[in-house]
């Protein structure tokens, strides 16, 4: 098992973002540099370290969703910034009485098409995975596709191909074409992620930004099962 | 993750239900308006091969059967109780079959889990009498069995077309519909199964019954939602026969009512076209959709690819046939030069070749067959649309390239041809558009 998942079921909690991080890069999926860190001066260090421009995004057990939280900024470009963020972020953490574990710095990833990735649980037919286009995509058009795990190659593909959207993944109007091989790749990814890991009840992956060579995982969130935390 | 999951009913004990040697019908009523008599006069009309005992302690005979009190009372051994009696007195009276032998039930009466929490204490009894006396019982709440070639109708209506389509269907009417279509158009069913509330056979069961099952080609289901998700995908992933599904109960509204129709979780609608799809199942989307890709999954072989050569004589149903042929991954495409000058010699004038071929109102059964003599080796399938009266249409199609046959608006004449062509086994699509959108599922 993962060690990051070790430790949040002896703790009885979901993943934080980093476990998120290195649980996805134990399986070889490609997340942004990043790093942890609990001090103003830690997090600027970790800034020139990662290289700019970087994303700060609030450590907590107890935030879920970290952006209406006030627990997220993005495309910081100086020492300034970094700073300063890391102080806000925290105090806004700490007025919801969230517990803080620290504060994440990564890598702003360029700009590419956004899919989300997931793992829910389906009443009837357990773990199923979910693919859809980011944005008004999945929230409005709910154009989404869905499989049981284990997932084979052709039901990735299938999953890719099937949705409405689909034509955007291909490259439209002079954008280039998505790294649809990267794609199918991180579907299996995952699937396997929740196949040798049935303590994990939810992934969230969301967004992926695919670009035309490769894809990053910008926000992960992975949910456990509910159970007594073991002392 | 593989969860466990109950196992499928053996096939000796389906068997008790589809193919018994005797029947009691317990619940059997004099009186012609009531199912219990209906049921009975059925079984008897239909031909059932074995014996027929009306169970009923206030009649002395029904139909001219000697009437008896209780199954105690039956001499002789008795394979399937078909049960119509009030819900309260169905646990106990599965118990008494069990200790007298039967190895079946069919259980007609409702009140059970559809209405409520003590319906649903009832129904647990009965499944309880059922696992004691190791029966296996179809129901409750359900319109019966008919299992044409056996014969067996413990159903209604009364219907004999043997077929091979296996309907499975958790609504009553629902199935009996399909098959009542089927009967029309000398076409038939396998078995029909009207499931009801499921309290112990279900869906799985019989789709691993029905994957055996020697009369049967297709198997065509009405659900509101699976009952044990892992067995039901155990039960697809083994079946090599075509599996058409309609799944009831997409929108919030449809959910609910499912679940108050036969207590079924009907689940979120995406989940089942991504496990349909995942599982090769074949998706209708309405009842008509549950007839025809059955119809044609049963009759027609698999393509070998999408090149679809469309003849016509109604330029109209033509154009309809190629927008639904582009939209289901079909390829209308063109005809190869040679072939075109080979057909604009032997045709008339007037007739537009290209694909669709039109060959307009005054086509013959005659040019039907210039042309698919001409074009056979060029394409996986030619659809024949029969747009007007043309007799004789039923002697020019074979089988080889498929011929999908459509046929509409050719009046007494089309009524004539179309059971023509179903004696013969060739399936006939009403119109253009259902007749392709069933070609497609044979990609």
């Amino acid at each position: 098992m993962a060690l990051a998942l070790g430790r949040a079921i002896q703790e009885g909690r979901n993943l934080l973002e980093p476990e998120a991080y290195e649980l996805l890069a134990s399986y070889g999926v490609s997340v942004p540099p990043h790093k942890l860190v609990s001090s103003a001066e830690e997090a600027e260090a970790a800034a020139t370290e990662i290289g700019y421009p970087v994303v700060t995004k609030i450590v907590s057990p107890d935030i879920l969703h970290k952006t209406e939280a006030g627990g997220v900024l993005l495309n910081l470009n100086d020492a300034a910034s970094v700073k300063a963020a890391y102080g806000q972020i925290t105090e806004h953490a700490r007025q919801g009485k969230a517990a803080v574990r620290g504060v994440l710095i990564s890598r702003m990833a360029p700009p590419g098409t956004e899919v989300i990735v997931g793992l829910t649980q389906d009443l009837q037919f357990g773990p199923v995975m979910m693919f859809g286009l980011g944005g008004i995509f999945v929230e409005v058009y709910q154009d989404v596709s869905f499989r049981l795990i284990p997932l084979a190659e052709r039901d990735a593909a299938a999953m890719i191909h099937e949705i409405k959207a689909f034509p955007l993944l291909q490259g439209v109007r002079g954008k280039k074409p998505a790294d649809l091989k990267a794609l199918t790749h991180l579907l299996l990814k995952v699937s396997q992620i929740a196949q040798e890991n049935p303590e994990i009840s939810e992934m969230d992956l969301n967004p992926v930004l695919v670009y035309e060579k490769g894809l990053s995982v910008v926000d992960a969130r992975v949910l456990l099962h509910q159970r007594a935390p073991t002392a | 993750m593989p969860s466990p999951f109950p196992s499928f009913k053996s096939k000796e004990a389906l068997q008790a239900l589809f193919r018994p040697s005797s029947v009691a019908v317990i619940g059997a009523s004099t009186a012609p308006e009531k199912l219990g008599y209906q049921i009975f006069k059925n079984l008897l009309d239909a031909g059932f091969p074995g014996k027929v005992h009306p169970i009923n302690p206030k009649a002395p005979e029904i139909l001219g059967c000697p009437c008896y009190s209780n199954i105690d009372a039956v001499p002789d051994q008795v394979d399937l109780a078909v049960i119509i009696i009030p819900a309260p007195l169905v646990a106990d009276t599965i118990r008494r079959c069990g200790s007298r032998g039967v190895k079946g039930a069919i259980v007609i009466s409702g009140g059970f889990s559809e209405t409520g929490p003590e319906g649903e204490v009832m129904q647990e009894q009965l499944v309880e009498a059922a696992q004691e006396s190791k029966m296996a019982v179809i129901g409750p709440n359900c319109q019966g069995v008919n299992n044409p070639h056996h014969p067996l109708c413990a159903s209604w209506p009364l219907l004999t077309r043997r077929g091979p389509v296996a309907v499975i269907s958790q609504s009553g009417t629902v199935g009996a519909a399909l098959m009542d279509w089927a009967s029309q158009e000398e076409l038939g069913v396998s078995t029909f199964v009207s499931l009801g509330n499921r309290a112990d056979v279900d869906e799985a069961d019989l789709i691993h019954y029905f994957a055996q099952d020697p009369n049967t080609e297709t198997i065509a289901i009405y659900m509101e939602g699976v009952k044990v998700a892992p067995k039901f995908l155990e039960a697809v992933r083994q079946c090599q026969k075509p599996l058409v599904i309609l799944k009831a109960g997409r929108t919030p509204k449809g959910r609910k009512a499912a679940e108050s129709h036969t207590r079924s979780l009907a689940g979120r609608d995406e989940v089942y076209e991504g496990v349909f799809r995942q599982f090769s199942v074949h998706r209708a989307n309405d009842l008509e959709q549950l007839y025809d890709f059955s119809k044609a999954l049963s009759y027609l072989p698999r393509l070998k690819g999408p090149r679809l050569l469309i003849v016509t004589s109604s330029g109209g149903s033509a154009i309809l046939a190629t927008d639904v042929a582009e939209m289901t991954g079909l390829d209308v495409a063109s005809l190869p030069d040679q072939v075109a000058q080979r057909l604009r010699e032997v045709l008339p004038k007037h007739c537009i070749v290209g694909n669709p071929l039109d060959l307009t109102g005054d086509a013959t059964a005659q040019m039907y067959r210039q042309v698919v003599e001409a074009a056979a080796s060029h394409f996986d399938a030619i659809a024949l649309i029969f747009g007007d009266p043309i007799p004789g249409a039923s002697e020019v199609v074979g089988r080889d390239p498929l011929q999908l046959v459509i046929y509409l608006g050719g009046a007494e004449v089309e009524r004539q041809e179309r059971l023509l062509f179903h004696r013969k086994g060739i399936p006939v699509f009403p119109t253009p558009e259902r007749g392709i959108q069933a070609l497609s599922h044979l990609l």
